[in-house]
């Protein structure tokens, strides 16, 4: 095995302890170890990675493998940051008793996943403190879309089960306010329940995965190049992030490496999405203060950015600029010259606008000590991206496992302590100016030489783990490769399916009206929390 | 109860007439601060003859009372109205009590749109409801407070007595209880009118509302009322405002020309007032919903201070 050397060690040390226990090891990449292990397992590893390593669960998922092996496997995926290492656990569970210990009161962030797991494979937790459903609504009829002989053409018969039961908060004087799934806003369906006394919040229920879509169903149904186009919709905002995530995870399995231009390119691409992004929050932030002026200045830099965008690719989005092997354009020399313009401009203009924010006195006042997600609830809950690092939650993929053209710039990543909702947009705003560094130093040693390698017929059964830092957070796809160029199964991990509980954390002990700008903060995806 | 018809109606055209054109010159000058290109001026007209023509949605639980309702603020504004000095400082209409009536009157359109919030039983206007019950009940005094003070120094509660007697040599508007008042005013104002930074008129998000929370039952015809009803409150404040602090320019005599001249003066005191609302809304973020009756008890305190030092000075 081609492993890195922090993760030898660990491996020496897991084998030691547990010997027979894991059955087999490999590592595709260095960077990279699977560990098949029994069932009865899953917990001990996970312990000793979150004790002894500094490891943190940052996916579970499963896959149904009957056809080959007569089981499902679950994957758990460790991220061990400071070893600039994945470990990804792998454990049977027998089809015929397909049940699966619930690691959710040990790491909460396995809720949801675990869940997930459960409605879509027809996998029985145990032990999980709400084993409810969650992906699938209470009223959808038995089935497992993600078992293989369910046919992605199934008509499903009518809705008849029972609605989902909300939890009721009593006591006088305490009120249930719904708000939802349809908003006020262009926005996609969630469900807010909010039990309040007076104007202070008591507890928040939030139901969402109101438009499952079967995303990465369709993932298995397609041969692999039409996929990429599949993983830039998965969330709109993110589409070049998740098509370069899906991009990572192809070419490992076929092991090819993007030519260095064409990581340096994808770099100015996910610094551009990061920049319209986060410009765009700052805006929707003051928006929900009623500062409205600043939000105005601030759609008009997003609207810049859009532009040059669509100069840079012929996509406002990025949409069709990612591709396997590389990318799809390349960036003349004019198209560089408007980049390195638009970034001294944006930075001249985005610090007048962040001067404008920083003298309003009474937008301080909104942001600052509203909608706290205090460190250890940020830590307990798992929360990644922008909303885990004003949390206290020192990570960044960029930094820690350095994909494309980031090993190559030198940038700082941006953490903050208090976790109010003025950190979260301090984040966004240190890290804009850290992507204009970014940015200008890719252009200045920007490589030449070719945009693409060739991917041919990816191998089958492969396995592979693409990540990216998307502005929102860590992305992960994970594929499984099968024979004729498609996938057997691929995982899709947005930031937001593992972020979106911290909102019923943070709004606790907030007063109602304060919700949409602490909502806003965090900006979670809908769509990609419900592929 | 004294009415004068001719007056009685020319004002009523004047409210009804002029009060969608300043929430639409207010909405436009913001945007325009805001670098947008913002509304028409007149569109509030297009937004009123709009929503006359639209059917009406009304929730099955709603009662008589939500049927009412709009009726009631529609024409508590209106009368209101009739009885601030405009163009003349002559109202054409006094009920007993004057300046009290006034105020009378609104918070009786108040308590029935509080009331028209909560009758759906829909959530959100329940917390627009209770949101704008408890601001007026500190917004409320503060403007007694003010008024009661110019009333002291007119001997009368009586609306035109009060124009009338400031109006002349005596008036001085560096006197410190008229700037104290107006300053109370002013706040009142703007909490009244719904403005940044007590609640955000143009907000989408349900959830920090308070006037907009109350209406979102409405649709159609009850909509056009209740929207052109709180535009009018807005304009028969302003006027209040422009007229008991600044009676310059109100006409003296019946002639057209002085009329003229009067609403001349009278709009280029709204646009004033109104050039202020735009400044303080956009330079301003909305306060926590918990710092509003701070803001509001300032006034009130500005209130007691202006009545305090009507008799020290």
């Amino acid at each position: 095995m081609n492993l890195l050397p922090s993760l030898v060690s660990i491996f020496d040390e897991l084998t030691q302890r547990f010997g027979a226990q894991i059955e087999h090891a490999h590592a595709p990449q260095p960077n990279e170890l699977y560990l098949h292990a029994k069932r009865e397992l899953a917990g001990a590893l996970c312990s000793t990675f979150y004790k002894k390593y500094d490891g943190r669960l940052a996916g579970v998922f499963a896959e149904d493998a009957r056809a080959e092996h007569d089981v499902f496997f679950v994957y758990y995926l460790y991220a061990l940051d400071s070893k600039h290492a994945f470990v990804l656990v792998r454990v049977p569970i027998p089809a015929e008793q397909p049940e699966l210990l619930s690691l959710t009161n040990a790491v909460h962030a396995a809720n949801w996943q675990e869940r997930e797991i459960q409605d879509l494979f027809g996998i029985k937790l145990v032990g999980h403190p709400n084993p409810r459903r969650v992906v699938l609504h209470d009223d959808w009829p038995e089935i497992y879309p993600l078992r293989k002989d369910f046919d992605l053409r199934t008509e499903l018969p009518p809705f008849t089960g029972v609605r989902h039961k909300f939890r009721e908060v009593e006591g006088e004087g305490v009120f249930q306010v719904p708000v939802g799934p349809v908003h006020a806003g262009i926005i996609e369906p969630g469900h807010f329940l909010f039990s309040v006394a007076g104007e202070p919040v008591l507890y928040l229920q939030l139901r969402l995965f109101y438009v499952h879509k079967g995303t990465e169903k369709l993932f298995e149904s397609l041969p692999i190049p039409h996929c990429l186009r599949l993983a830039e919709s998965i969330s709109g905002d993110s589409s070049f992030a998740h098509a370069t995530a899906f991009c990572h995870a192809v070419e490992r399995a076929a092991s090819v490496e993007a030519p260095p231009r064409a990581r340096a390119l994808r770099t100015l691409c996910l610094e551009l999405e990061r920049l319209y992004n986060h410009v765009a929050d700052i805006g929707a932030i003051c928006t929900d203060v009623a500062f409205v002026t600043a939000n105005m200045h601030a759609m008009r830099l997003k609207e810049r950015v859009l532009r040059v965008n669509e100069q840079l690719t012929g996509n406002r989005l990025l949409r069709g600029m990612a591709c396997l092997g590389g990318v799809r354009f390349d960036f003349d020399a004019d198209q560089l010259r408007v980049l390195a313009q638009l970034v001294n401009e944006f930075e001249k203009e985005f610090t007048e606008l962040v001067e404008l924010i920083r003298s309003n006195s009474g937008t301080r006042d909104r942001l600052e000590t509203t909608g706290v997600l205090k460190p250890e609830v940020a830590r307990n809950l798992g929360i990644v991206g922008i909303a885990g690092r004003a949390s206290g939650f020192d990570h960044d993929l960029r930094r820690d496992f350095p994909h494309d053209f980031y090993n190559e710039v030198q940038f700082t990543v941006p953490v903050f302590t208090e976790g109010d909702v003025q950190r979260r947009m301090v984040v966004r705003r240190e890290e804009l100016f850290q992507s204009f560094a970014i940015i200008r130093q890719v252009l200045g040693k920007l490589p030449s030489g070719s945009i693409r390698t060739a991917v041919d017929e990816v191998p089958p059964d492969r396995v592979a783990l693409g990540y990216v830092e998307g502005w929102r957070g860590e992305i992960f796809h994970w594929i499984h490769t099968a024979p004729g160029n498609r996938l057997a199964r691929c995982k899709i991990k947005d930031p937001s399916l593992q972020n979106w509980p911290a909102l019923s954390e943070a709004i606790l002990g907030n007063i109602i009206p304060d919700f949409p700008v602490v909502n806003k903060s965090f900006n979670f995806s809908y769509s990609g929390t419900d592929r | 109860m004294n009415l004068d018809l001719p007056a009685l109606l020319a004002q009523t055209a004047l409210l009804l007439l002029m009060a969608p054109l300043l929430s639409g010159l207010i909405k436009n000058w913001k945007a325009k601060l805001q670098n947008r290109r913002g509304p028409r001026i007149w569109q509030p007209y297009f937004d009123v003859v709009k929503f006359l023509r639209k059917d009406m949605v009304i929730s099955e639980h709603a009662s008589w009372i939500f049927l009412v309702t709009p009726y009631v603020v529609f024409v508590t504004a209106l009368s209101a109205g009739l009885m601030v000095p405009m163009i003349t400082a002559h109202a054409p209409m006094s009920l007993f009590g004057g300046a009290l009536a006034l105020v009378g009157l609104l918070a009786l359109g108040r308590f029935f749109l509080a009331l028209g919030g909560l009758d759906p039983a829909s959530a959100f206007g329940g917390m627009g409801s209770s949101r704008e019950m408890t601001l007026s009940a500190i917004a409320e005094p503060a403007m007694m407070l003010a008024i009661f003070t110019v009333a002291i120094a007119a001997g009368s509660t009586n609306l035109s007595q009060i124009v009338l007697a400031s109006h002349g040599p005596h008036w001085k508007f560096l006197d410190p209880s008229h700037a104290l008042a107006f300053a109370a005013m002013f706040i009142v104002l703007l909490a009244e009118t719904g403005r940044i930074p007590v609640d955000n008129p143009a907000t989408h998000l349900e959830l920090t509302m308070i006037h907009e929370a109350m209406l979102l039952e409405y649709s159609g015809r009850y909509l056009a009322l209740i929207e052109w009803g709180a535009s009018i409150k807005q304009l028969v404040l302003m006027s209040l405002l422009a007229n008991i602090f600044f009676p310059v320019g109100l006409a003296a005599d019946a002639t057209p020309a002085a009329f003229g001249l009067g609403l001349l003066f009278l709009v280029a005191k709204l646009v004033l007032l109104a050039g202020a609302v735009v400044l303080v809304e956009t330079t301003n973020a909305k306060l926590r919903l918990f710092r509003v009756p701070d803001l509001l008890s300032v006034a009130f305190m500005l209130g007691t201070l202006a009545l305090v030092s009507t008799f020290l000075f």
